[in-house]
């Protein structure tokens, strides 16, 4: 038994995985095809089949198409889970962009760039640009759009290389199709930049209207997007613009025709001449009802933006109204949009074949859609004053059938038509407390309780009237309590007799003892001081001349409008709201860091956030010290004190409230190290510079900001030198403060670490071998040794002498840190390629580590 | 015997391909020695970040010939390709006489793993048409092949760009393999 057992753990049975791992790396190709189509479907299924990235890769050099084809599929799909392994693929994606094959060269720089791996774009950008000027008008337009996706992953380095230029020279391609295609990556990089990238200009406009004719339609509404964005320089220029771009409207994908309105719609702001302006709107009516013999959805999208468009010029579908008129079996989306219009596009002239479908409408089924006929019939009398009474006689006539809803909403409407018409269809009224009771939905209600109140000389039994509404008070909805609320005061003011006084007492010990409801309390206080004090005042307060309302049925603001115009055929015109409210984009932004900047002692890297109180309380160093790197409290706590209780307390203390717009100084915010949450209002942020101060008196409320000195060598933390700064902040009204900061080692190095070629090789050859410490920053790429030579500099790392090795630079340098300890610097790297060696010999080569880590941190940036 | 040898070759072969890796510094010439071998022309390279692999038709024997780069970003990546391997060619760069160290380092390490344990080795001393470069003893020396034994190891002057060494290479490795495994 013992010794044979260890077989049942060892099985025989391969799983999926192994099976296919051994068939990927078969000597046959036809079994390596059958093998990566089976990944293929494995991966599409959702199988996790990444752990055979390498095998998989391995088969990417292939003449067959179609098996590499599917191994870029593989590619796009793992290669940001595999990102390590990613960057095997990169010299077959470099061999396939200079394949004789347009299709391959193509295909392998779409798929660079839906590789969004950090480590390997860089890479790519060889390939990438020799591929936007391939012979091939494919391999080029394919390009175009990947120089927008890596504009995403690294907007730096596509301006860094000069693809923004490219592109742009690709505007000028005599292929219309890489023309589109350039376009639009501008367009989308532009979207995503807060730099002006894209500005079209007369040459390249040219171009553009030229390409227009003669590319795909999707590529025409990149372009005629495009234009749309373009400000003519005068009106001449616009017409012409207009003018090569009418025939698109007749073009049969929507998408071209919206996208062609928005262009004209966009230029004709510049063009002065009435005629060409009459003549233009006239073309755009027919393409615009085209549109609404469509799919429902695309009619509904249509309508949304005919919506805008006729909002700003009404006269492009002033005699289509008929286009308009819902048909029964229109979706209800489509009718409620249709309605709209309507009401837009309504009249003198055609008022009255619009109440007539109105009427009709009010007549159908779905309540929904009967209400908004019934509005709508309102909203006309309000925008239409010849039309007016028209309108009231068709709402009698509604009220008459007596539908419930269709009243309800007849009298709401008919409130506004008092307001605008004063003292003209009040004789309506005896009709409309016929339906009193029948009166359940809280607006209408509101409404009739208004008119009751507002006409209660009219009504000979108004009392009568609220009265039997005051019964049900308390259970009444807020909308409806104010009303009755307001309408007995007037009914009081009106007629100050003995039954309303009543009312008004019950009223107002409702609405002010017996209610939660702050705004009618409010409101029936006022009332009530007001009849107690002054009842003339009361009346002129109450019963005030009320201004006329007007039509709101063109409800967008001016500047909405425009905005949204400039967004036809685009989600934004559908929601009508602007693109910025609903769409959200990560924006990634590179936080350049910001400790580069504080060893010079420059203001640079010194701000703060003027939203909350601050107190600058910045260490630093410029004294000597090796092991002073943990636990330097600042000398001087300090004394002031931030007391925010007592701000937020004492409200009534008018000045207490401090302002704390003081002015900013420039450069990036100082990194917050005690929140102010934590620190019970303090908040205190701080980086290291190099620069004496003290701290000054703070006020509540308000933030300052100094300088410390550091003192070294003194309360060090013992063990291992490490990059902590421990900071304790004390004051006289709060606990004492403790929070951490990370300096970096170079912040150290001193002045004095220049040292001469001869004391450089007596120290290195002076000092053991045990102290020279190695380490390579495989990742690491030096593009200029100039600029790095600077940087380095500029941090008191000083240039000896260099020679060269190979293709490799061998750079020498000196630094010094307090105490006199040098270090003796070797950098070995080649420019522009990835992999920096250094070697470094110090009397101290435990503190090689953060040396490292500073000087990592220093290159990389 | 001629008809002999054929038989071998089929036998051992068929129309297998035999799988070779090309492996060696940065800049040591591997890519430039693959595309020698293929087309038979120099071709210009750039750094290999990645692999190139291609088949090589040699005397009536099909070499799957696999180039990986040098960079040290990618060394790790290479037992990757270890599996199935029969026959290794290093490159080292005769003429870089700095990092002939890092070059021996490389080779030992590879010399030491299991999956290649199977595998013949041949040793290209590349760009020997260099000015500088290294003898036969300098870079032996510096590679310490001295102290590998139990291995069936070639060693090869050569010059990618002017093709020479490159053909004998591949002589000695149809011999090795068939005999090797004959």
């Amino acid at each position: 038994m013992s010794g044979h057992d260890s077989k049942y753990f060892s099985t025989t049975k391969k799983g999926e995985i192994p099976e296919l791992k051994e068939e990927l790396n078969s000597q046959y190709k036809d079994k390596r095809k059958d093998a990566v189509k089976k990944v293929i479907a494995a991966m599409t299924v959702g199988k996790d089949v990444s752990s055979l990235f390498t095998d998989v890769v391995n088969c990417m050099q292939t003449e067959n198409l179609e098996l590499k084809k599917l191994v870029y599929l593989y590619l796009i799909n793992y290669a940001k889970s595999q990102p390590d392994l990613a960057i095997l693929a990169v010299n077959t994606f470099v061999k396939d962009s200079q394949d004789p094959n347009p299709l391959i060269r193509a295909l392998a720089v779409r798929t660079m760039g839906c590789i969004r791996v950090d480590k390997i774009t860089e890479y790519l950008c060889d390939p990438l640009q020799r591929c936007l000027k391939d012979d091939d008008p494919y391999v080029r337009k394919t390009a175009a759009i990947c120089v927008a996706k890596l504009f995403d992953i690294n907007a730096e380095l596509v301006e860094d290389r000069g693809f923004l230029d490219s592109l742009k020279d690709l505007i000028s391609d005599n292929n219309p199709m890489v023309v589109a295609n350039a376009v639009a990556a501008l367009a989308e990089i532009q979207e995503n930049s807060a730099k002006p990238i894209f500005e079209i200009t007369s040459a390249t406009l040219a171009k553009l209207l030229t390409a227009l004719n003669e590319c795909t339609e999707w590529g025409q509404v990149f372009i005629l997007d495009a234009l749309s964005r373009y400000k003519a320089a005068d009106a001449r220029e616009a017409e012409n613009i207009v003018e090569r771009v009418t025939p698109r409207l007749q073009h049969a994908n929507c998408a071209v025709v919206l996208s062609a309105v928005k262009m004209i719609l966009q230029q004709m702001e510049l063009i002065t001449s009435t005629d060409i302006v009459r003549n233009l709107c006239k073309k755009m009516a027919p393409p615009l009802v085209t549109l609404l013999s469509a799919e429902p959805e695309i009619q509904y999208v249509a309508l949304r933006n005919i919506n805008l468009i006729v909002q700003k010029r009404p006269t492009i579908l002033a005699h289509e109204i008929k286009v308009f008129f819902c048909k029964y079996n229109d979706p209800i989306y489509v009718k409620m949009e249709k309605l709209e219009i309507m009401i837009k596009l309504a009249s003198d002239r055609n008022i009255d074949q619009v109440l007539l479908e109105f009427k009709e409408y009010a007549t159908e089924v779905d309540v929904d859609f009967v209400r908004k006929a019934v509005r709508a019939i309102g909203r006309c009398a309000i925008k239409l004053e010849r039309a007016a009474e028209r309108c009231i006689s068709v709402l009698l006539e509604l009220i008459k059938i007596k539908v419930n809803y269709v009243v309800q909403e007849a009298i709401i409407v008919i409130k506004d038509i008092f307001r605008r018409y004063p003292n003209t269809y009040e004789s309506i009224i005896a009709t409309l407390c016929e339906s009193l009771d029948t009166l359940d939905e809280p607006e209408a209600k509101a409404s009739m309780i208004w008119i009751i109140g507002e006409y209660a000389e009219r009504i000979d039994n108004a009392d009568e009237l609220l009265e039997s509404f005051l019964e049900s008070f308390p259970e009444e909805p807020p909308q409806v309590q104010l009303q009755l609320l307001t309408a007995t005061v007037k009914l009081f003011l009106k007629k100050p007799t003995e039954g309303p006084q009543q009312m008004i007492q019950a009223v107002l010990n409702n609405a002010t003892v017996e209610t939660d409801n702050p705004d009618l309390r409010d409101r029936a206080y006022i009332y009530w001081r007001l009849l107690s004090t002054d009842p003339e005042a009361a009346k002129d307060v109450v019963l005030a001349e009320k201004p006329v309302i007007t039509d709101d049925s063109n409800q967008l603001d001016p500047s909405l409008l425009d905005e949204l115009l400039a967004n036809i055929a685009t989600l934004s015109s559908v929601y009508h709201k602007p693109p910025e409210s609903f769409v959200t984009r990560l924006k990634t932004i590179s936080q350049k860091a910001e400790e580069d900047e504080y060893p010079e002692g420059s203001e640079a890297g010194y701000g703060e956030s003027p939203a909350h109180p601050v107190e600058g309380a910045a260490s630093p160093t410029s004294s000597s010290g090796s092991r002073q790197l943990a636990a330097a409290p600042p000398v001087a706590a300090p004394a002031p004190v931030p007391d925010l209780l007592g701000d937020l307390m004492g409200m009534d203390n008018s000045n207490s409230l401090v302002p704390v717009d003081q002015p900013t100084p420039a450069g990036p915010p100082l990194p917050v190290l005690l929140p102010e949450a934590k620190g019970q209002g303090l908040q205190i942020s701080a980086q290291l510079t190099r620069r004496d101060g003290q701290v000054p008196p703070l006020q509540p409320g308000t933030s300052a900001r100094t300088l410390l000195p550091m003192v070294l060598f003194q309360n060090v933390a013992p063990g291992a030198p490490n990059t902590l700064l421990q900071v304790a902040v004390k004051n006289n009204q709060q606990p004492v403060w403790y929070f951490n900061d990370k300096i970096s080692l170079h912040v150290l190095f001193t002045e004095d670490g220049r040292m001469e070629r001869s004391t450089f090789l007596e120290t290195w050859k002076s000092l053991p071998d045990s102290n020279e410490v190695l380490k390579e920053f495989p990742g690491l790429v030096i593009n200029s040794m100039e600029s790095a030579l600077d940087k380095l500099a500029a941090s008191n790392m000083f240039f000896i002498a260099k020679r060269k090795n190979a293709n490799q630079e061998v750079l020498y340098l000196s630094a010094k840190i307090p105490k006199g300890i040098p270090f003796l610097i070797e950098l070995t790297a080649a420019a522009g390629i990835p992999g920096v060696k250094c070697a470094i010999k110090t009397p101290s080569p435990e503190m090689a580590p953060l040396f490292f880590e500073a000087l990592e941190h220093f290159l990389q940036s | 015997m001629g008809i002999l040898f054929s038989r071998l070759f089929s036998s051992l072969f068929g129309n297998k391909e035999a799988r070779i890796l090309v492996l060696g510094l940065d800049n040591a010439g591997k890519t430039t020695i693959l595309y020698r071998l293929q087309m038979g022309e120099v071709v210009s390279t750039i750094p290999t970040i990645g692999f190139n692999v291609e088949t090589v038709q040699y005397k009536n024997i099909k070499f799957q010939v696999w180039d990986l780069g040098g960079q040290t970003s990618i060394r790790p990546y290479w037992r990757c390709y270890f599996p199935n391997t029969q026959a290794i060619i290093y490159v080292v760069d005769s003429s870089d006489t700095d990092r002939l160290a890092i070059a021996k380092d490389e080779f030992h390490a590879i010399l030491e793993e299991e999956e290649l344990k199977g595998a013949v080795v041949l040793i290209f001393a590349n760009k020997q048409d260099l000015p500088g470069a290294l003898d036969d003893a300098a870079v032996t020396e510096a590679l310490e092949l001295h102290k590998i034994k139990s291995r069936q190891m070639g060693y090869l002057k050569t010059s990618a760009t002017k093709g020479e060494g490159l053909f004998e290479g591949l002589d000695w490795l149809s011999n090795t393999l068939k005999s090797g495994s004959g």
